[in-house]
């Protein structure tokens, strides 16, 4: 049996060394953000950078973060389930949220998701064979004066969204490299 | 356009976001007057201007700045709530965007009258490359010109500022799991009392003012015009100030508009947003943020302000207002925002995610055609059992909607649940039964697997 109290041994890194270089520049920013007795309150910020890094947090992502932060991986694992930003699967190189909340639904979000997923071949939630869209409904973007919007990457606003200008859009990232290393998992 | 213009002097200004736009128009004067002052007299300011939080609760801030005040053990903070969810929302965002220094100034004018050293300002995820890049700037040349920092303005008083982001979750707006959140935990709600502004409730468990970006982008207005000019802008008591109206729906033209606390829902429809698109009329109104009960067409002329609002049992929420005209099906419209609140209900209180869920898949089933005569009924009783059972105000904001779409558009309801009611189920065990399994005639298996034979052998 494990005493209580019990650290974990030293976690190796999930990240090649130059998103490692990224990462930890990040990360001491994040930190320094908070009272150093409150250090563990940048868990959101360390575990936004692991995602960056790599696309998405697989489990040895969580447990690096944990470890720097000194927090149980149950707690980490509960804040990367609990908010809907962090992925838990490898998505597509360029994730599409389409806002299907009140505002853009009136303004019709529906046909443009459907008009999406037929554009791309997969239904909300899923990923394209190629590995370079995938496509998800996403809540309330706060854009509605705009409706319908929709969201590129997490973080990328596309406003005022019309079936002509998805098109264009699509065609536009096709071409673009988008995250990195989404759908590549490390062995 | 009518009315003062307060909030959005620099908004068609181009770089309306920068330092030297925001100083051209008076920017920043307010501070040196205000770091000149008692902080108790800002607060005693704050009061007289009837300047009520933006977020949604419309709670008096000079009040809430005063229980802080109140409070013996330091640190103080002040936590910004730039996490804007409420479908239908975007001013914040809108704010951020187009005067953050206006925002920047009025936080540090808070700060200093709360007597708060460390600030936080928690965006929402999305915004990290848009909105709160911006803020961002504004904080950085703010601190180059030395209005944040050590010792500003000559005044001894110092004061942090970091801009931090969650991770998309509805529910981090409310103010105790935004706390958690900012913590580095799930966001949680917490059960109150202790509030916020006492001590044990707030951020790391010290006395914490949790306001709104609007809230705090008045505060230079107030300092500069005095709290009882600014309290007369109001059309109605108690409501001081105007207030940006986040419009959206099948209006001409959608949008932010700064109009006076009070303004009337058609007067706002009329003469801001140029009325409904061609070919639509008005059918319902949302006037608070989707959590809000939603208004008939009838009752446009209702004042916007809170405590009307509050009378007519639904309220002004976020200054989210939502024209949907004929085109929308009411009971199809519900079932998307029950597809909203089951999808981000926290999971903490059991009526609410329970709730949420039931009352989901009761108007999925309405609209697939399947709905039974008994339904209209059944989303009431769900909704009135979740209201007021649970740990924090989403429950309301999920009943809320449902009741009221329910009683103000009964015949689309009635029309969409024609099925008879389902035969009852057949009878099940009581849990009495359960426990004296004496009675439960056990089904014998299928087909014998052979356990019993294997035991007894001893292997497998």
């Amino acid at each position: 049996m494990i005493p209580l109290g019990t650290k974990a041994g030293p976690v190796a890194s999930p990240f090649s060394p130059e998103q490692q270089k990224r990462f930890d520049e990040g990360f001491e920013e994040a930190v320094a953000k908070y009272p150093p007795e409150r250090r563990r309150a940048a868990l959101l910020p360390a575990l936004h950078l692991a995602q960056d890094a790599l696309g998405w947090l697989p489990e040895a992502a969580m447990a690096y973060v944990g470890h720097l932060l000194d927090i149980p991986p149950v707690r980490v694992r509960e804040v990367a389930t609990f908010y809907t930003m962090y992925r838990l699967h490898p998505v597509g190189r360029q994730h599409i949220g389409v806002c299907n909340s009140v505002s853009c639904w009136a303004m019709g979000s529906e046909k443009i998701i459907e008009h999406c997923a037929s554009r791309l071949g997969i239904r909300p939630g899923e990923t394209t064979r190629d590995g370079q869209f995938s496509l998800e409904e996403v809540a309330c973007l706060a854009s509605c004066g705009t409706a319908p919007a929709a969201l590129v990457n997490n973080f990328t606003y596309v406003e005022s969204v019309t079936p002509q200008s998805l098109d264009q859009l699509i065609e536009k990232l096709r071409k673009e490299p988008g995250q990195p290393m989404a759908t590549e998992r490390k062995p | 356009m009518t009315g003062p213009k307060i909030l959005t002097v620099d908004w068609d200004k181009p770089e309306s976001w920068s330092l030297s736009t925001y100083k051209a128009s008076g920017g920043y004067t307010a501070l040196p007057k205000a770091l000149k002052m008692q902080p108790q007299a800002i607060v005693d300011e704050v009061v007289k201007s009837n300047l009520r939080g933006r977020g949604g609760a419309g709670f008096p801030t000079g009040m809430k700045w005063n229980f802080v005040r109140k409070e013996t053990s330091f640190p103080k903070y002040l936590v910004v709530n730039a996490d804007e969810g409420e479908p239908g929302t975007f001013k914040d965002r809108e704010i951020l965007l187009k005067s953050p220094h206006m925002f920047v100034e009025g936080l540090i004018i808070g700060c200093f009258a709360i007597d708060c050293h460390l600030t936080y300002v928690y965006c929402r995820g999305e915004f990290r490359d848009s909105a709160m890049k911006r803020l961002q700037q504004a904080i950085d040349e703010a601190t180059k010109a030395g209005f944040i920092g050590k010792n500003i303005l000559g005044s001894k008083f110092d004061l942090e500022v970091h801009a931090v982001f969650g991770a998309g979750a509805y529910i981090c707006g409310e103010e105790t799991a935004l706390l958690e959140s900012l913590e580095g935990r799930k966001g949680y709600p917490r059960l109150k009392p202790p509030f916020p502004a006492n001590a044990g409730g707030g951020l790391f468990k010290q006395p914490t003012a949790v306001n709104n970006v609007e809230t705090l982008a008045n505060l230079p207005p107030i300092v500069n015009l005095g709290g009882d000019e600014f309290s007369k802008i109001g059309l109605v008591p108690k409501n001081g100030g105007t207030r940006l109206f986040a419009v959206s729906g099948h209006v001409k033209k959608p949008g932010v508009f700064e109009a006076p606390m009070g303004i009337s829902f058609k007067a706002l429809l009329d003469e801001y947003c140029g009325g409904m698109r061609d070919g639509s009329t008005l059918k319902a109104i949302i006037p608070g943020g989707s959590s809000s009960a939603i208004m008939t067409a009838a009752e446009a002329d209702w004042a916007s302000d809170f405590d009307t609002l509050k009378a007519k049992k639904t309220m002004a929420g976020s200054g989210a207002v939502v024209y949907l005209d004929q085109s929308v099906n009411m009971a199809h419209a519900l079932a998307n925002v029950m597809r909203f609140y089951a999808h981000e209900s926290c999971g903490q209180c059991t009526p609410c995610r329970e709730g949420s869920l039931w009352m989901k898949k009761i108007t999925d089933r309405m609209l697939l055609g399947g709905g039974v005569v008994q339904d209209p009924d059944t989303l009431k009783t769900v909704a009135d059992n979740i209201a007021g059972r649970t740990i924090c105000a989403f429950g309301e904001a999920c009943a809320w909607p449902t009741q009221s779409f329910v009683e103000k558009f009964k015949d689309e309801f009635n029309q969409r649940s024609q099925k008879p009611v389902p035969p009852a189920m057949p009878p099940e065990y009581t849990p009495g039964e359960l426990i004296d399994h004496e009675k439960i005639t056990t089904a014998p298996l299928p087909r014998n697997p052979g356990w019993e034979e294997t035991a007894r052998a001893g292997t497998i």
